[in-house]
């Protein structure tokens, strides 16, 4: 009986003892991996999308709510502001669309001034060498300087219509959003 | 009764895994693909390794013996979340690449035999050195495997090309095969020298 309540004392405190410093460096770290995910996942297409900035868009995220999902839980969207001498003049805002296999996440950079700076696909799983074309700089320079509306279009690659329509579809959804929620953003 | 310092340098050489304690074969041949990714898990290991041998051999007289691997894997299972934590958060990029393999050093069999075969049985300041001992070993081991395979499966040292021009990577290198084959010719070595030694002494 000793050598039970022995076991079981030991293991208990033990196992009390990880818990407790497994939750404090988790607390630790949780902003330093939140910052390096993001940074090492959207990095590329914010850099893409943003220039002539001296800020992190990384470190100055914003989130902002958009809305609600169907369970009631707040749906948040990650914004990326683009700062000189303190003054947000770009942000870049991620859309997503239906391609011809599944989502396509673009990265869409928009000025204060509302015309849209650049685009760059972040995730998509479009046919490669078809669909895939539309990651290609001669696609995603045509909505360089493009007003930052709803309703934004441009010439359709031959062969990856749908791909171009997910495209698009993104870009309007990221238009839209800074466009509902501009107070906040800027 | 061994010396620190035997404790310590027998990982080096005369115990060193994955060679002469053929243990941890998962990790050595799944990531060492270039240097420094044997390097970064070499390292992940030894860390956990020193401190699981610190924590078991400081707790070894309060945990009763039918209850003592669940308490060692309690304890390494910790410090390799640690790892794998404090990784994410500054070395995201070889988090990456070791992926699946960090949260995997738990089942690692040589911490745990480290645990179970010293740690349990000698005092903290030795435990410590046998640790340190033969997590570096295991660094060395990897990073020179990493090494090996980089410069034949890629032609380069630590991302540096230093082959010539012409020179067409050999990609079975990088794959597991590769590592079976670079470990086999790397421990035909290791058994030559240890020969030529024997036939002197």
């Amino acid at each position: 009986m000793r050598d039970i309540l022995k076991m079981i004392v030991v293991l208990t405190l033990i196992g009390a003892a990880s818990g407790l410093t497994l939750s404090a460096i988790h607390r630790v770290t949780a902003a330093p991996i939140e910052y390096q995910t993001i940074k090492f996942v959207k990095e590329p297409a914010v850099k893409k999308v943003l220039s002539g900035y001296d800020n992190d868009p990384i470190l100055d995220r914003k989130k902002i709510e958009v809305g609600t999902d169907p369970k009631g839980n707040p749906v948040t969207l990650t914004v990326f502001p683009a700062k000189k001498a303190g003054e947000t003049f770009a942000v870049a805002v991620e859309g997503t669309g239906k391609g011809y296999h599944g989502e396509i996440g673009v990265m869409v950079g928009i000025s204060t001034e509302g015309t849209i700076l650049d685009i760059g696909i972040t995730s998509h799983s479009e046919t490669p060498g078809i669909g895939s074309r539309v990651t290609g700089v001669e696609y995603t320079d045509q909505y360089k300087g493009l007003p930052a509306k709803k309703g934004v279009t441009v010439d359709a690659i031959s062969g990856a219509t749908y791909s171009s329509k997910g495209v698009v579809a993104a870009v309007n959804e990221a238009v839209g959003t800074v466009a509902t929620f501009r107070e906040e953003i800027f | 009764m061994a010396t620190l310092r035997e404790e310590f340098t027998k990982g080096f050489w005369r115990t060193i895994p994955p060679f002469r304690l053929v243990l941890g074969l998962c990790p050595t041949l799944a990531v060492t693909t270039s240097g420094i990714n044997g390097l970064g898990m070499g390292l992940a290991t030894t860390f956990v390794l020193v401190f699981s041998n610190l924590f078991v051999s400081l707790l070894r007289r309060f945990i009763p013996t039918q209850v003592r691997i669940a308490s060692f894997i309690v304890i390494i299972a910790s410090f390799v979340v640690i790892v794998e934590l404090v990784m994410q958060a500054y070395f995201y990029p070889l988090f990456k690449i070791l992926g699946i393999f960090i949260p995997l050093i738990v089942v690692n069999c040589i911490i745990l035999g480290r645990a179970e075969a010293f740690a349990s049985k000698n005092g903290a300041v030795m435990s410590l050195a046998d640790g340190l001992g033969i997590g570096l070993g295991f660094t060395l081991s990897l990073f020179v495997l990493g090494l090996i395979r980089e410069l034949l499966g890629a032609g380069t040292l630590l991302e540096i090309p230093v082959m010539w021009a012409s020179f067409a990577p050999f990609a079975f290198m990088l794959k597991p095969p590769g590592a079976f084959v670079a470990l086999g010719i790397l421990l035909a070595f290791m058994n030559l020298i240890s020969q030529i030694q024997a036939r002197k002494g």
